[in-house]
């Protein structure tokens, strides 16, 4: 590819498409060139998850992919696993337990737990909280994080 | 953090990755899953201007009967619990790798060939411009053994020791064609830090191969680290055998961790063949091996503590694989 070749993959549901360079980290594609904040930036380094996204339905590290890796591929970012209209089972269980307080990580948290939901519709506490021992929070102490997602789970409160 | 330029480049067949290694001969690195390689380049340590991407190797992907391809992710094969109860410190060894999501792209052959680890390595440039750079990125001094002439950075994968526990092979293309050693040959034990594997220029790791007696073998990985979710080993210890009748007839401990490579102690575990392992023999073992390795202080935990713990790991690794515990 030369210097700035474009990428093409789908992005929540569309065709997208974005000049890239080799280089280009696909955390940085998706806030910087097509300005879908809701995957945040945390560490960079892979420690976090605040960066997670879907990329073929399988959870991952946006600031350790490398942009043209994704040409052709699916990616679904928050933005996409949030419903046109509210709230998807896993947002509205957050909310309504208070699972989140300044919200930095809950994007992360929020894919990474409807992956696990998606795959394993009724999943363990111990399967909750081993599925999202990727993610770190340093405000909520987790517990209501994984009662939100064991709620979530159950169909709601 | 952004990335300093490189070329990407993205063959699709063996032959043509061995071809494209040996055109760009020294000036390029592998990109697996990324999740070492990508931090590491992020933090400027020691960039190439060539990276090339295995991703569309398809001969690399996936795992089937005892071959395990070197693209296999993790994730895909802690998701194939058949398979890795076969082989039950290979199991535990997956499992406790950093985290879900790192497992998710993390691959086989990236583990086996992860950068070794040092404090004053691992760090960013401005930390490491702040207090000087050390011989295994843009300088020339240790700062953990004062010296110029040999890099103590840890081994810290933990697949390696489980995989030269179960004595499984390693299968390796480059120009001279393909060939197999067993895992623990890819380790350079006369090199350092630095220069760490056999791998010749041009060479790739293809696949790992599992031994037909292997899936018979009782065995554990013991991992020590820090927070149990997240954090590469402070100490590794693999053990895999046979025992009949309470007597071992067969049995190989690996360790890593605590050394620039991980080692096998086949001199040791030898002298147990054909004996009921008696808790003084396996506290002799552990001493054993905790006396040969040297690790030092440039992980979280001290070396001496490490050290002393290479012994209540290797006690706690045979007591398990010999009375398996129900997962
Ligand atoms: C937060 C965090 C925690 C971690 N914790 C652990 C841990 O607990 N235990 C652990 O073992 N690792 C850990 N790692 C390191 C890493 O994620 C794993 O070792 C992973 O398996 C590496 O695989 P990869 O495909 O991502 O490798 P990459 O980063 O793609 O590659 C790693 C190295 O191997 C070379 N390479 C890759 N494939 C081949 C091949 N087929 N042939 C020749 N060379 C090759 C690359 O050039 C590179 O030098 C951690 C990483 C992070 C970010
Ligand atoms: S052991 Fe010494 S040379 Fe090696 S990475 Fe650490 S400080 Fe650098
Ligand atoms: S920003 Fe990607 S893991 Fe922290
Ligand atoms: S809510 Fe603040 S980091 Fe999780």
């Amino acid at each position: 590819m030369s210097p700035s070749a474009p990428v093409r993959f789908r992005l929540n549901g569309q065709p997208a498409e974005a000049p890239c360079e080799a280089p280009t980290i696909l955390l940085d594609l998706l806030r910087e060139q097509l300005r879908l904040t809701g995957t945040k930036r945390g560490c960079d380094l892979g420690t976090c998850g605040c960066c997670t996204v879907l990329v073929d339905g399988r959870p991952t590290l946006s600031c350790l992919t490398l942009a043209r890796l994704v040409d052709g591929h699916e990616v679904t970012t928050i933005e996409g696993v949030s419903p046109a209209q509210g709230l998807s089972p896993v947002q509205r269980a957050f909310v309504e337990l208070g699972a989140t307080q300044c919200g930095f990580c809950t994007p992360g948290f929020i894919v990474t737990a409807t992956a696990l939901l998606r795959d394993h519709p009724h999943p363990t506490r111990a399967e909750i909280e081993r599925a999202v021992s990727g993610n770190l929070c340093r405000c909520t102490g987790y517990r209501k994080i994984v009662d939100a997602i064991e709620t979530a789970a159950r169909g709601g409160t | 953090m952004h990335l300093d330029a490189f070329e990407l480049h993205r063959p699709t067949s063996v032959d043509a990755t061995v071809r494209l290694a040996g055109e760009l001969a020294g000036r390029f690195d592998f990109l697996a899953g990324g999740t070492d390689l990508l931090p590491n380049y992020k933090m400027h340590l020691n960039l190439k201007p060539h990276l090339i991407a295995l991703e569309d190797v398809g001969e690399l992907h996936g795992h089937a009967g005892d071959r395990i391809g070197a693209m296999c992710r993790l994730a895909d094969l802690e998701a194939d619990a058949a398979f890795l109860d076969r082989y039950p410190p290979l199991a535990d060894a997956v499992r406790e790798v950093a985290t879900p999501l790192v497992r998710a792209s993390g691959t086989v052959g990236g583990n086996l060939l992860v950068e070794t680890r040092c404090f004053f390595f691992n760090q960013s440039y401005f930390w490491r411009a702040s207090l000087g750079f050390c011989l295994k990125a843009d300088g020339d001094q240790c700062h953990v053994v004062p010296q110029k002439e040999r890099c103590y950075a840890t081994f810290s994968g933990d697949l390696a020791p489980a995989l030269m526990a179960l004595d499984a092979e390693v299968e390796i293309a480059g120009p001279s064609g393909r060939r197999r050693h067993p895992v623990g040959a890819l380790y350079d034990t006369a090199g350092d830090g630095i220069q760490r594997v056999t791998l010749r220029p041009g060479e790739l790791v293809v696949a790992v191969h599992l031994p037909p007696g292997a899936a018979h073998q009782r065995g554990r990985y013991k991992k020590l680290r820090v927070r149990p979710s997240y954090d590469f080993p402070e100490l590794g210890v693999a053990v895999a055998g046979v025992w009949d009748d309470g007597r071992v007839s067969e049995l190989r401990l690996a360790v890593g961790g605590v050394d620039p490579h991980p080692r096998r102690f086949d001199d040791l575990t030898d002298a147990l063949v054909d004996h009921a392992p008696s808790e003084e023999r396996v506290r002799a073992l552990g001493e054993e091996v905790a006396r040969r390795v040297r690790p030092v202080h440039n992980t979280f935990l001290q070396a001496d503590y490490r050290r002393r713990m290479v012994a209540v790991y290797v006690r706690r690794a045979l007591a398990e694989a010999r009375e398996p515990v129900a997962a």
